[in-house]
């Protein structure tokens, strides 16, 4: 590789070459330059690009396509907007944006408050904590996908562990069928959520936690201020910008939420935890519906594009500060 | 010691032991069901003679899980190393230099982590099945890649931005050609980088479950597919299900323990460093 010797990019350099755009450098140099950052990029990109740009506008033109696999072998007719218009006068499919924003709303409230909770708790110095952060990180290795049969299992009503320690220490909840019951179906899915992200949060709470000079929390406690107060006007106001990461990171994973409710409830009991994820999932897989469940699978795109463009826009002002 | 000190001590160890109850419980619990005879699954008793019945089961028995775990492990590795030299290439690109695109394409790998799966199965679902791929291992390392290679180009930026730019330059002063230092310089000074990432990939592959789901649902399926064998219509096959379950989350249990401090960074794409 020839053009990659001419090239030796140390960073004084680095910096000079951004300076002296087309000025220093004559136009081909500089255009034979680009061609190794290119180069060093093309497999990655070409399989990105392969991999989700071709899959998003292929899924978003065949959701202006009529196109059930059980009639046909190709995509049908195009029929404009008609399956969106049909999505937005579907009660099922409301049923599973609901179920699909009552799942984040609890799933990120409950995650990041027992994640700040953990996070609190562990920041000191011992051999327990230490122990304890060693092993936050195990519930999030767990496959979703088995965290969905091992809490079925733990909550089975007639004998599951789960069922039998809450029924001993809250006698009034021994006759709940916990999987049979919409509310708490809906619960469960959302419990083995929190159990691998709480602890996972933790970790990542406790690195800012860390990163608080402990001089700050002394000078503060010299100054007469209490553990609340320490926690309201030192560390909060710390942590505030981590905390809002957080919680869109977990919007995201929650709003996508599909392996537990496959294993733990498939949709049931009747629609109460079908998200869009497994609403989109169904109308493709069961009904073979394949252009209305990619309109379906493309209104998630855009929920999560806004998602995605916040997101970016806020890492972006946290990195300038 | 004041009492009130001593109260405060003994609540925060009640407080972490609650912690470590609740991170290890169900993990504690699957384990033990799975040596327990299968009549006893759902017995709470501590005591019980452990069998390796369930492991006979999924292991060449009624419940044969053997090809799942060997595709599972199939398209892990071939993920892995079809993605990590892709990883590297980028990771030391978006590194080393700096280009037209340089910012828009780092924030666009962010920003494949927000797509959701459906979106990219379904077009895979009729893709494949025209390509005759439908089932195949090839179409799961096909659409893990969509995953691994944004998630583990970014995460090995980190570790190539820490490499000395020292070592390459006196490579160069001596006349290495770009191919050479990649493979002789770059690659063994970002090993340990490297093998984080080929962790995460591992690990993401391994899990992944709504992929399976919709592209391989019998001589490809992978093991957390797999599970779902075990659901039959006289009810769930509980200590074989435990049994597999040890054999989904083990390995990944013990991997996760390596990676740890490097989890946190990951998955928020580099916001929080």
């Amino acid at each position: 590789m020839t053009a990659a010797t001419a090239e030796q990019p140390t960073r004084p350099e680095r910096a000079q070459r951004v300076s002296a755009k087309g000025t220093r450098r004559s136009g081909r140099r500089r255009r034979r330059n680009l061609a190794v950052p290119y180069a060093h990029l093309a497999p990655a990109l070409i399989a990105i690009v392969l991999t989700t740009v071709y899959p998003l506008v292929s899924a978003l033109v065949t959701s202006f396509r009529h196109w059930r696999l059980n009639e046909t072998r190709t995509p049908g007719r195009f029929v404009g907007f008609d399956q969106y218009v049909r999505a937005f006068h579907d009660g099922t499919f409301f049923n599973s944006v609901w179920v699909t924003a009552w799942f984040t709303l609890l799933s990120v409230t409950l995650s990041v408050g027992l994640g700040l909770a953990i996070a609190l708790i562990l920041n000191r110095r011992g051999p327990l904590t230490a122990l304890t952060k060693a092993l936050l990180i195990l519930p999030f290795a767990v496959a979703p996908a088995l965290k969905g049969f091992s809490w079925r299992f733990m909550l089975n009503p007639d004998h599951g562990v789960y069922d039998k320690m809450i029924g001993a220490v809250l006698p009034f909840t021994a006759d709940v069928n916990w999987l049979g019951e919409p509310f708490w179906a809906q619960v469960v899915v959302v419990l083995t959520e929190v159990w691998g992200w709480a602890p996972l949060i933790a970790l990542m709470l406790l690195g800012g936690l860390g990163s608080i000079p402990p001089e700050v929390h002394e000078a503060a406690r010299v100054d007469g201020c209490g553990a609340w107060q320490r926690f309201r006007y030192v560390t909060w106001p710390l942590l505030r910008p981590l905390l809002l990461i957080v919680i869109f990171l977990k919007a995201v994973f929650s709003l996508k939420l599909f392996d537990q409710v496959v294993t733990i409830t498939g949709g049931g009991p009747g629609r109460a935890t079908e998200t869009l994820n497994f609403y989109a999932y169904a109308q493709g897989f069961k009904f073979l519906d394949i252009g209305y469940a990619s309109a379906i699978s493309w209104i998630l795109v855009v929920v999560l594009g806004v998602l995605a463009a916040l997101y970016l826009f806020i890492m972006a002002r946290q990195e300038a500060k | 010691m004041k009492p009130g000190r001593i109260l405060g001590r003994v609540c925060h160890v009640v407080a972490t032991l609650a912690i470590l109850f609740f991170v290890l419980f169900p993990i504690f619990w699957l384990a033990i069901t799975a040596f327990r005879p299968e009549k006893d699954a759902f017995s709470t008793s501590p005591w019980f003679s452990p069998t390796l019945e369930n492991f006979r089961k999924i292991i060449g028995g009624e419940n044969d899980l053997v090809a799942a775990t060997a595709n599972s492990v199939t398209v892990g590795v071939a993920t892995t190393v079809i993605a990590i030299p892709m990883a590297l290439l980028a990771s030391y690109a978006f590194s080393r230099y700096r280009f037209p695109g340089h910012r828009s394409m780092l924030l666009a790998m962010v920003a494949t982590q927000f797509i959701p799966g459906v979106a990219i199965a379904l077009p895979f679902l009729t893709l494949f099945r025209d390509l005759g791929l439908l089932d195949t291992r090839t179409a799961l390392v096909v659409v893990n890649l969509s995953i691994v290679v944004p998630y583990i180009t970014w995460l090995l930026k980190g570790f190539v931005d820490g490499l000395p730019l020292e070592i390459e330059e006196a490579a160069r002063l001596d006349g290495c050609g770009q191919i050479r230092l990649l493979w002789r310089v770059v690659t063994p000074l970002a090993a340990p980088g490297i093998f984080v990432c080929a962790v995460f990939s591992f690990l993401l592959s391994w899990n992944e479950f709504l992929f399976p789901t919709f592209l391989a649902k019998e001589n490809a399926t992978t093991l957390p597919v797999g599970l779902i064998t075990l659901v039959r219509p006289e009810g769930v096959a509980w200590g074989q299900m435990a049994a597999a379950g040890l054999m989904v989350m083990g390995p990944m249990l013990v991997l996760s323990l390596f990676v740890r401090k490097h989890f946190a960074q990951g998955m928020t794409m580099g916001a929080i460093k």
